[in-house]
């Protein structure tokens, strides 16, 4: 039995997009635009969307040049940024680096990168794989920048070397900050993924709703946004719930901690 | 809370009371300066000298930021002092090693490990096998007073029994010297109290040398067999006070001992005279 609360709580995500739809069906008919759908236009377009073979493709090589470049930039910016946190010297080396690069949008580099590397996978790769590096690196570092000197030098009195407490205390103890960084990057990730695909048209979901956009098929173009927009829920959604599994330890379980001394 | 016996346990020496006291730790005209700015420095520790003999419990103690802290962190090879050597048997401390156990006032437990996985970390760091680790856990567990939160983790427990973990994750390596720095500062009286009994039965059963940091006066007679005390800025050794007090000690005795009354006034206002000398006792 769920208390009336939490079964408010539970059903609150639904009521919102279900206010946010209503809303924009009723801004719609008022504003009688061509280029604004009414929201059930835009939703009776999506099943033609995803039973469509050639659009599924797209919208799977999409996904799977956003997975590969988030996860090489996962795998490439935490050792980088636990290293920076940790060391001064590297740190002193990487943050101006860093600092020039954050404010640019990774979508501007890509004119650039595609004179160098194309209009193909690598470049739009590429470009989601600087999207996603910069928040990872930057949480790494401040995650692994907070680790307590003294855990450090308990694991040194047990004999770690400083390459084991890195993996071995910096990594854990900096992982919920760490995620923290990787969830900011899985949104960047799909943002980026669209631009990509917005800057250098081929394939890709990003392809479809452009496309559409010059054509005047105005109801692809949104139900392309809500399908977009959807996808970002679940990622985030399946995101939440690994992440909740690894850093269980960190968060709060019991309102009160047990006293006893 | 009972603490529970562990004698059949193999990590306990058996004690042999009339050994000769043969030094541990050698400090060495040790000093240590802080560089606060390019040109300033704050000095810490000056030409302290001290001689640690093993299976002694030795307090320092004095005023917050006298460096007591500091020569701490200089034995257990967290901080290399500006000048002067420390030594560990003879050989010069140039690193932390598994031969001095650190016990901080931060606890600095490993959050995402659990109780048993926190204590089973230095053995299996050790090379110890899973199954012969876990079991010497579980029986320092229980030593510590906290069997059947084996599962827990940090943030789950209190101030007071993450400092017990901190204390078996220690031991279970089996540290020839305790460093303690501190170690119950962060605790409110009742439980510091608490802890200065299980400390003093866990330490009496196999007696490893102690090197234990505090400001609490009666922490230190109540505790030590020598109290080194020490006066502010510069850090220095103001003198070094044998506590002639008999073993096992029980604090409800001592308390109303006359000798452990004299030492705890008497340090009190050697302490209170703040001049170098202070009334020889």
């Amino acid at each position: 039995m769920m208390s009336p609360a939490a079964l408010i709580r539970r059903a609150a995500p639904v009521l919102a997009c279900i206010g946010l739809l209503a809303l924009w069906q009723v801004a719609s008919l008022a504003l009688k635009n061509d280029s604004f759908p009414t929201a059930i236009e835009a939703i009776r377009a999506i099943p033609d969307i995803l039973g469509d073979k050639e659009s599924l493709i797209n919208i799977l090589a999409s996904l799977r040049r956003m997975a590969i470049g988030f996860g090489l930039a996962v795998l490439a910016s935490i050792p980088l940024g636990l290293l920076m946190g940790r060391s001064r010297g590297v740190a002193a080396f990487f943050n101006p680096l860093l600092m020039v690069i954050y404010p640019v949008p990774k979508a501007a580099l890509m004119p650039i990168i595609m004179l160098w590397l194309g209009v193909g996978d690598i470049t739009k790769t590429l470009v989601i794989f600087l999207g996603v590096s910069l928040p990872v690196i930057y949480h790494s570092f401040e995650g692994a920048k907070a680790v307590e000197e003294k855990m450090l030098w308990s694991g040194a009195a047990m004999g770690l070397s400083p390459a084991q407490r890195l993996v071995r205390i910096v990594l854990p103890a900096a992982l919920p900050e760490i995620l923290t960084g990787c969830r900011t990057g899985l949104v960047l990730a799909l943002i980026t993924m669209i631009t990509s695909e917005m800057i250098a048209r081929q394939s890709g979901a990003g392809n479809i709703l452009f496309n559409a956009l010059d054509m005047g098929q105005y109801d692809t173009v949104f139900a392309m946004i809500i399908i977009v927009g959807a996808m970002g829920i679940c990622l985030d959604a399946i995101f939440e719930r690994v992440r909740a599994r690894l850093v269980r330890w960190s968060e709060p379980q019991f309102d009160i901690p047990l006293s006893f001394s | 809370m009972t603490v529970v016996p562990a004698r059949s346990s193999e990590w306990v020496r058996p004690v042999t009371s009339q050994q000769p006291a043969s030094a541990i730790i050698e400090i060495d005209r040790v000093s240590q300066v802080f560089q606060t700015s390019a040109r300033k420095g704050h000095v810490a520790l000056s030409d302290i000298s001290l001689t640690i003999d093993e299976r002694a419990f030795v307090s320092i103690l004095g005023p917050s930021g006298c460096g007591k802290s500091t020569l701490l962190y200089i034995v257990g090879g967290f901080v290399s002092p500006t000048s002067g050597t420390a030594k560990i048997k003879g050989r010069a401390i140039t690193g932390p090693g598994p031969d001095r156990g650190p016990v901080f006032q931060e606890f600095a437990l490993f959050p995402w490990k659990t109780v048993l996985g926190n204590v089973m970390y230095g053995p299996r760091q050790q090379g110890v096998r899973a199954a012969e680790a876990e079991a010497q856990s579980r029986t320092l567990i229980e030593m510590v007073g906290l069997k059947g939160f084996e599962n827990f983790y940090p943030k789950e427990l209190s101030g007071g029994m993450k400092q017990r973990v901190a204390l078996a994750r220690t031991l279970a390596y089996h540290p020839e010297v305790l460093l303690m720095d501190e170690p119950f500062g962060a605790l409110d009286a009742h439980t510091r109290t608490r802890l200065q009994n299980d400390l003093l039965n866990i330490w009496e059963r196999d007696r490893k040398t102690v090197l234990f940091v505090t400001h609490s006066v009666d922490e230190a007679v109540f505790l030590s067999d020598k109290v080194v005390m020490m006066s502010n800025s510069p850090g220095r050794i103001r003198q070094v006070i044998d506590i002639d007090l008999p073993r096992p000690r029980r604090r409800n005795e001592l308390l109303l001992d006359p000798r452990y009354q004299k030492y705890v006034v008497d340090i009190e206002r050697m302490f209170d005279d703040g001049d170098e000398g202070g009334p020889a006792l």
